[in-house]
Protein backbone atom coordinates (compact mmCIF):
# COMPACT_ATOMS: atom_id res chain seq x y z
CA UNK A 1 0.00 0.00 0.00
CA UNK A 2 1.38 3.36 -1.21
CA UNK A 3 1.76 6.33 1.74
CA UNK A 4 -0.31 8.78 -1.37
CA UNK A 5 -3.44 6.08 -1.00
CA UNK A 6 -3.30 6.06 2.40
CA UNK A 7 -3.40 9.77 2.27
CA UNK A 8 -6.39 9.58 0.28
CA UNK A 9 -8.24 6.78 2.21
CA UNK A 10 -7.51 9.36 5.36
CA UNK A 11 -8.66 12.03 3.75
CA UNK A 12 -12.12 10.01 2.59
CA UNK A 13 -12.48 8.78 6.03
CA UNK A 14 -11.83 12.54 7.32
CA UNK A 15 -14.56 13.76 4.70
CA UNK A 16 -17.21 11.26 5.50
CA UNK A 17 -17.15 11.83 9.31
CA UNK A 18 -17.65 15.64 8.81
CA UNK A 19 -13.97 16.59 10.05
CA UNK A 20 -12.44 18.21 7.65
CA UNK A 21 -14.87 20.31 5.60
CA UNK A 22 -12.01 23.10 4.69
CA UNK A 23 -9.80 20.68 3.34
CA UNK A 24 -12.13 18.93 1.45
CA UNK A 25 -13.68 21.44 0.05
CA UNK A 26 -17.22 20.50 1.14
CA UNK A 27 -19.58 23.31 0.67
CA UNK A 28 -22.00 22.06 3.08
CA UNK A 29 -22.50 19.04 5.35
CA UNK A 30 -24.69 17.53 7.59
CA UNK A 31 -23.06 15.13 10.49
CA UNK A 32 -21.29 12.10 9.07
CA UNK A 33 -22.69 13.10 5.54
CA UNK A 34 -19.59 15.31 3.30
CA UNK A 35 -21.34 16.66 -0.43
CA UNK A 36 -19.06 18.05 -3.18
CA UNK A 37 -16.14 16.38 -2.00
CA UNK A 38 -12.97 16.62 -3.66
CA UNK A 39 -9.89 13.99 -2.77
CA UNK A 40 -6.30 14.82 -4.32
CA UNK A 41 -3.69 11.90 -4.31
CA UNK A 42 -0.42 12.90 -5.32
CA UNK A 43 2.67 10.40 -7.32
CA UNK A 44 5.49 9.46 -4.49
CA UNK A 45 8.86 11.22 -4.92
CA UNK A 46 10.83 12.15 -7.23
CA UNK A 47 7.24 13.37 -8.64
CA UNK A 48 5.40 14.53 -5.53
CA UNK A 49 4.14 17.77 -5.98
CA UNK A 50 2.54 15.90 -9.53
CA UNK A 51 -1.14 14.88 -9.14
CA UNK A 52 -1.72 11.72 -9.73
CA UNK A 53 -5.60 10.98 -9.07
CA UNK A 54 -8.80 13.46 -8.44
CA UNK A 55 -11.60 11.47 -6.57
CA UNK A 56 -14.46 13.72 -6.06
CA UNK A 57 -18.18 12.94 -5.59
CA UNK A 58 -21.54 14.94 -4.94
CA UNK A 59 -22.33 12.94 -1.46
CA UNK A 60 -20.51 10.30 0.82
CA UNK A 61 -22.19 8.66 3.30
CA UNK A 62 -20.37 6.54 6.00
CA UNK A 63 -21.30 2.89 6.44
CA UNK A 64 -20.07 0.73 9.35
CA UNK A 65 -16.53 -0.97 8.36
CA UNK A 66 -15.25 1.58 7.20
CA UNK A 67 -17.32 1.87 3.85
CA UNK A 68 -18.64 4.74 2.21
CA UNK A 69 -21.84 5.23 -0.62
CA UNK A 70 -20.38 7.69 -2.59
CA UNK A 71 -22.72 9.51 -5.39
CA UNK A 72 -21.44 10.58 -8.47
CA UNK A 73 -18.28 9.57 -8.52
CA UNK A 74 -15.43 10.47 -10.90
CA UNK A 75 -12.23 9.39 -10.74
CA UNK A 76 -9.90 11.51 -13.23
CA UNK A 77 -6.13 9.90 -13.35
CA UNK A 78 -2.92 11.73 -14.27
CA UNK A 79 0.16 11.06 -15.80
CA UNK A 80 3.13 11.62 -14.45
CA UNK A 81 3.21 14.50 -17.07
CA UNK A 82 0.17 15.73 -16.05
CA UNK A 83 -1.62 14.70 -19.13
CA UNK A 84 -5.78 13.59 -18.30
CA UNK A 85 -5.06 9.68 -18.77
CA UNK A 86 -8.41 8.86 -17.98
CA UNK A 87 -11.48 9.52 -16.27
CA UNK A 88 -14.06 7.11 -14.75
CA UNK A 89 -17.24 7.80 -13.64
CA UNK A 90 -20.35 6.08 -12.05
CA UNK A 91 -23.73 7.47 -10.39
CA UNK A 92 -22.97 5.47 -6.59
CA UNK A 93 -20.10 3.13 -5.35
CA UNK A 94 -18.88 1.74 -2.10
CA UNK A 95 -16.01 2.46 -1.18
CA UNK A 96 -14.10 0.43 0.87
CA UNK A 97 -11.50 2.23 3.05
CA UNK A 98 -9.98 -0.49 4.47
CA UNK A 99 -9.46 -2.31 1.23
CA UNK A 100 -8.73 0.80 -0.81
CA UNK A 101 -11.37 -0.67 -3.30
CA UNK A 102 -14.77 0.53 -5.31
CA UNK A 103 -17.25 -1.20 -6.20
CA UNK A 104 -21.13 -1.31 -7.63
CA UNK A 105 -23.66 -2.93 -9.13
CA UNK A 106 -24.73 0.19 -11.13
CA UNK A 107 -23.95 1.50 -14.39
CA UNK A 108 -20.11 3.13 -15.21
CA UNK A 109 -18.42 4.83 -17.92
CA UNK A 110 -14.67 5.11 -18.47
CA UNK A 111 -13.05 7.15 -20.94
CA UNK A 112 -9.48 8.22 -21.88
CA UNK A 113 -7.98 11.57 -22.10
CA UNK A 114 -9.41 12.75 -25.45
CA UNK A 115 -12.75 10.92 -24.89
CA UNK A 116 -12.11 9.12 -27.98
CA UNK A 117 -11.59 5.47 -26.00
CA UNK A 118 -15.29 5.29 -24.17
CA UNK A 119 -16.32 2.40 -22.27
CA UNK A 120 -19.44 1.64 -20.21
CA UNK A 121 -20.98 -1.35 -18.29
CA UNK A 122 -22.70 -2.57 -15.60
CA UNK A 123 -21.32 -3.71 -12.25
CA UNK A 124 -17.60 -3.02 -11.73
CA UNK A 125 -14.37 -3.39 -8.92
CA UNK A 126 -11.91 -0.98 -9.06
CA UNK A 127 -8.89 -1.37 -6.88
CA UNK A 128 -7.04 1.45 -6.02
CA UNK A 129 -3.49 -0.30 -5.00
CA UNK A 130 -2.94 -1.69 -8.75
CA UNK A 131 -5.22 0.85 -10.89
CA UNK A 132 -7.22 -2.34 -12.03
CA UNK A 133 -10.61 -1.84 -12.69
CA UNK A 134 -12.95 -5.00 -13.84
CA UNK A 135 -16.58 -4.37 -14.93
CA UNK A 136 -18.72 -7.51 -14.75
CA UNK A 137 -21.31 -7.06 -17.60
CA UNK A 138 -22.24 -5.80 -20.96
CA UNK A 139 -19.17 -4.06 -21.45
CA UNK A 140 -19.55 -2.00 -24.50
CA UNK A 141 -16.42 -0.19 -25.73
CA UNK A 142 -16.58 2.97 -29.02
CA UNK A 143 -13.32 3.73 -30.19
CA UNK A 144 -13.23 6.83 -32.49
CA UNK A 145 -11.12 6.38 -34.97
CA UNK A 146 -11.10 10.15 -35.79
CA UNK A 147 -9.43 11.46 -39.54
CA UNK A 148 -6.51 9.46 -39.71
CA UNK A 149 -4.85 9.16 -42.99
CA UNK A 150 -2.88 5.84 -43.09
CA UNK A 151 -0.24 6.86 -46.16
CA UNK A 152 2.51 4.82 -47.13
CA UNK A 153 5.08 6.48 -49.50
CA UNK B 1 -3.95 -29.08 -68.00
CA UNK B 2 -6.73 -28.00 -65.32
CA UNK B 3 -3.40 -27.49 -62.62
CA UNK B 4 -1.34 -25.31 -64.79
CA UNK B 5 -4.08 -23.39 -65.41
CA UNK B 6 -4.67 -22.83 -61.67
CA UNK B 7 -0.84 -22.15 -61.28
CA UNK B 8 -1.14 -19.53 -63.93
CA UNK B 9 -4.31 -18.14 -62.74
CA UNK B 10 -2.49 -17.99 -58.60
CA UNK B 11 0.65 -16.39 -60.18
CA UNK B 12 -1.18 -13.65 -62.47
CA UNK B 13 -3.43 -12.69 -59.52
CA UNK B 14 0.16 -12.43 -57.31
CA UNK B 15 1.51 -10.18 -60.60
CA UNK B 16 -1.67 -7.97 -59.82
CA UNK B 17 -1.36 -7.77 -55.98
CA UNK B 18 2.32 -7.29 -56.07
CA UNK B 19 1.83 -4.54 -58.75
CA UNK B 20 -0.69 -2.52 -56.71
CA UNK B 21 0.33 -2.82 -53.73
CA UNK B 22 3.61 -0.42 -55.18
CA UNK B 23 1.48 2.28 -55.39
CA UNK B 24 0.84 2.29 -51.37
CA UNK B 25 -2.30 1.94 -49.68
CA UNK B 26 -4.57 4.47 -48.06
CA UNK B 27 -7.65 4.39 -45.93
CA UNK B 28 -10.49 6.88 -46.11
CA UNK B 29 -9.60 9.90 -44.13
CA UNK B 30 -12.45 9.30 -41.65
CA UNK B 31 -13.13 6.07 -40.62
CA UNK B 32 -17.18 5.26 -38.60
CA UNK B 33 -15.93 4.61 -35.31
CA UNK B 34 -15.17 0.85 -33.92
CA UNK B 35 -17.29 -0.84 -31.39
CA UNK B 36 -16.52 -3.46 -29.14
CA UNK B 37 -18.91 -5.51 -26.78
CA UNK B 38 -18.13 -8.24 -24.14
CA UNK B 39 -19.56 -9.89 -21.29
CA UNK B 40 -16.83 -8.58 -18.75
CA UNK B 41 -13.59 -7.08 -19.39
CA UNK B 42 -10.52 -6.04 -17.29
CA UNK B 43 -8.61 -2.28 -17.39
CA UNK B 44 -5.39 -1.83 -15.85
CA UNK B 45 -5.65 1.74 -16.01
CA UNK B 46 -1.21 2.00 -15.07
CA UNK B 47 -0.44 -0.19 -18.10
CA UNK B 48 -2.80 0.91 -20.55
CA UNK B 49 -4.52 -1.98 -21.11
CA UNK B 50 -7.66 -3.75 -21.23
CA UNK B 51 -8.52 -7.56 -21.36
CA UNK B 52 -12.18 -8.41 -22.71
CA UNK B 53 -13.36 -12.11 -21.93
CA UNK B 54 -16.85 -13.75 -23.25
CA UNK B 55 -18.47 -13.30 -26.49
CA UNK B 56 -16.06 -10.31 -27.64
CA UNK B 57 -17.73 -9.18 -30.66
CA UNK B 58 -15.90 -6.23 -33.04
CA UNK B 59 -17.34 -3.95 -35.28
CA UNK B 60 -15.52 -1.97 -37.41
CA UNK B 61 -15.91 0.09 -40.74
CA UNK B 62 -13.39 -2.80 -41.91
CA UNK B 63 -14.45 -6.22 -40.35
CA UNK B 64 -16.57 -7.92 -37.91
CA UNK B 65 -14.36 -9.89 -35.49
CA UNK B 66 -15.70 -12.59 -33.07
CA UNK B 67 -13.98 -14.07 -30.16
CA UNK B 68 -13.58 -15.38 -26.55
CA UNK B 69 -10.84 -12.96 -25.43
CA UNK B 70 -9.73 -9.93 -26.68
CA UNK B 71 -6.38 -7.95 -25.03
CA UNK B 72 -6.12 -4.31 -26.54
CA UNK B 73 -3.82 -1.40 -25.31
CA UNK B 74 -5.83 1.94 -24.49
CA UNK B 75 -4.77 4.81 -26.41
CA UNK B 76 -3.39 8.01 -24.29
CA UNK B 77 -4.74 11.21 -25.77
CA UNK B 78 -4.59 11.87 -29.16
CA UNK B 79 -3.26 8.08 -29.81
CA UNK B 80 -4.03 5.14 -31.86
CA UNK B 81 -5.08 1.58 -30.65
CA UNK B 82 -1.55 -0.14 -31.73
CA UNK B 83 -2.08 -3.42 -30.46
CA UNK B 84 -5.14 -6.18 -30.19
CA UNK B 85 -4.32 -9.93 -29.89
CA UNK B 86 -7.68 -11.92 -30.23
CA UNK B 87 -7.68 -15.56 -28.93
CA UNK B 88 -10.11 -18.98 -29.02
CA UNK B 89 -12.47 -19.07 -31.61
CA UNK B 90 -11.42 -16.28 -33.95
CA UNK B 91 -14.01 -15.47 -36.82
CA UNK B 92 -13.10 -12.21 -38.86
CA UNK B 93 -15.61 -11.21 -42.07
CA UNK B 94 -14.46 -8.99 -43.79
CA UNK B 95 -14.92 -6.83 -47.45
CA UNK B 96 -12.23 -6.34 -49.56
CA UNK B 97 -11.83 -3.33 -51.71
CA UNK B 98 -13.50 -5.11 -54.54
CA UNK B 99 -16.51 -5.54 -52.17
CA UNK B 100 -16.16 -9.52 -52.23
CA UNK B 101 -16.75 -10.98 -48.84
CA UNK B 102 -13.85 -12.70 -47.18
CA UNK B 103 -14.48 -15.52 -43.82
CA UNK B 104 -11.66 -15.73 -41.63
CA UNK B 105 -11.08 -17.95 -38.90
CA UNK B 106 -8.34 -19.11 -36.60
CA UNK B 107 -7.44 -19.89 -32.92
CA UNK B 108 -5.15 -16.43 -32.68
CA UNK B 109 -5.60 -13.05 -34.58
CA UNK B 110 -2.68 -10.61 -33.65
CA UNK B 111 -3.47 -7.26 -35.07
CA UNK B 112 -0.28 -4.04 -35.22
CA UNK B 113 -0.98 -0.87 -36.22
CA UNK B 114 2.57 1.42 -35.98
CA UNK B 115 3.89 4.70 -37.51
CA UNK B 116 7.88 4.35 -38.72
CA UNK B 117 9.54 6.97 -40.19
CA UNK B 118 6.48 8.43 -41.70
CA UNK B 119 5.42 5.04 -43.44
CA UNK B 120 2.45 3.47 -41.74
CA UNK B 121 1.88 -0.73 -40.87
CA UNK B 122 -1.45 -2.00 -40.49
CA UNK B 123 -1.37 -5.78 -39.95
CA UNK B 124 -3.65 -9.01 -38.77
CA UNK B 125 -1.32 -11.85 -38.57
CA UNK B 126 -3.53 -15.77 -38.03
CA UNK B 127 -2.04 -18.11 -36.88
CA UNK B 128 -3.06 -21.73 -35.16
CA UNK B 129 -5.15 -23.32 -38.03
CA UNK B 130 -5.84 -20.21 -39.71
CA UNK B 131 -7.78 -19.84 -42.61
CA UNK B 132 -9.41 -17.94 -44.90
CA UNK B 133 -12.79 -18.22 -47.33
CA UNK B 134 -13.86 -16.40 -49.94
CA UNK B 135 -16.16 -17.03 -53.42
CA UNK B 136 -12.89 -17.72 -55.46
CA UNK B 137 -11.61 -20.39 -52.84
CA UNK B 138 -9.83 -21.48 -49.73
CA UNK B 139 -6.70 -20.50 -48.36
CA UNK B 140 -4.90 -22.01 -45.50
CA UNK B 141 -1.28 -22.15 -44.02
CA UNK B 142 0.86 -21.80 -40.73
CA UNK B 143 0.74 -18.57 -40.80
CA UNK B 144 -1.60 -15.62 -43.01
CA UNK B 145 -0.57 -12.14 -42.92
CA UNK B 146 -3.21 -9.41 -43.65
CA UNK B 147 -2.17 -6.11 -44.57
CA UNK B 148 -4.89 -4.11 -44.41
CA UNK B 149 -3.69 -0.65 -45.61
CA UNK B 150 -2.64 -2.63 -48.75
CA UNK B 151 -5.45 -5.65 -48.73
CA UNK B 152 -2.52 -7.68 -49.30
CA UNK B 153 -2.11 -11.41 -47.90
CA UNK B 154 0.52 -13.46 -47.59
CA UNK B 155 0.90 -17.09 -45.80
CA UNK B 156 3.50 -19.47 -44.85
CA UNK B 157 2.95 -22.93 -46.02
CA UNK B 158 0.41 -21.98 -47.92
CA UNK B 159 -2.31 -24.34 -49.31
CA UNK B 160 -5.32 -22.81 -51.43
CA UNK B 161 -8.09 -24.87 -52.38
CA UNK B 162 -9.96 -22.85 -55.50
CA UNK B 163 -13.72 -22.80 -56.56
CA UNK B 164 -14.67 -24.07 -59.80
CA UNK B 165 -16.92 -21.05 -60.83
CA UNK B 166 -13.99 -18.59 -61.92
CA UNK B 167 -16.37 -15.92 -63.34
CA UNK B 168 -14.70 -13.17 -61.67
CA UNK B 169 -11.09 -14.50 -62.73
CA UNK B 170 -11.91 -15.99 -66.13
CA UNK B 171 -14.88 -13.66 -67.49
CA UNK B 172 -13.77 -15.15 -71.17
CA UNK B 173 -14.25 -18.72 -70.64
CA UNK B 174 -17.12 -20.91 -70.02
CA UNK B 175 -17.60 -22.30 -66.40
CA UNK B 176 -16.74 -25.67 -65.60
CA UNK B 177 -19.68 -28.40 -64.53
CA UNK B 178 -21.13 -27.25 -61.54
CA UNK B 179 -21.11 -30.05 -59.63
CA UNK B 180 -17.56 -31.06 -60.61
CA UNK B 181 -15.15 -31.02 -57.23
CA UNK B 182 -13.09 -28.14 -55.90
CA UNK B 183 -9.52 -27.83 -57.08
CA UNK B 184 -6.76 -28.25 -54.72
CA UNK B 185 -3.20 -26.87 -55.63
CA UNK B 186 -0.24 -26.50 -54.04
CA UNK B 187 1.04 -22.89 -55.24
CA UNK B 188 4.69 -22.66 -56.80
CA UNK B 189 7.01 -21.08 -54.52
CA UNK B 190 6.48 -18.26 -56.43
CA UNK B 191 3.44 -17.44 -55.21
CA UNK B 192 4.61 -17.79 -51.39
CA UNK B 193 4.69 -14.54 -50.95
CA UNK B 194 1.07 -13.27 -52.40
CA UNK B 195 -1.47 -16.31 -52.57
CA UNK B 196 -4.57 -14.85 -52.60
CA UNK B 197 -5.43 -14.45 -56.17
CA UNK B 198 -7.68 -11.35 -56.38
CA UNK B 199 -7.84 -9.05 -52.65
CA UNK B 200 -8.45 -5.86 -54.66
Amino acid sequence: MSAAANITRAWLVAGAAGLSAVALGVHAQTAGHATDFTTTEYFEPPHQQQIKTILSGAEAQPQPGGLLIIKQLKLEKFGVDGRLECVVTAPECIYDTMAGTASSGGHLQLQNGDGKYRVEGEGFLWRQTNSLLTISNQVRTRIENGAKTNLKP
Amino acid sequence: MKRLCLMLIAAGGCLLVQAQTNTGGTLPTARGPTLISSASADFDLAGHEATYHGHVHVDDPQMNLVCEKLVADVPEAGGHVNHIVAETNVVIDFTDTKGQTNHATSDKAVYIYEEQGGATNETVTLTGNPQIENAKGTLTGDVIVWDRLNNHMSASNQRMVFRQNFSGLMSDTNPPPAASPPATTNSPPAAAENPEPDTK
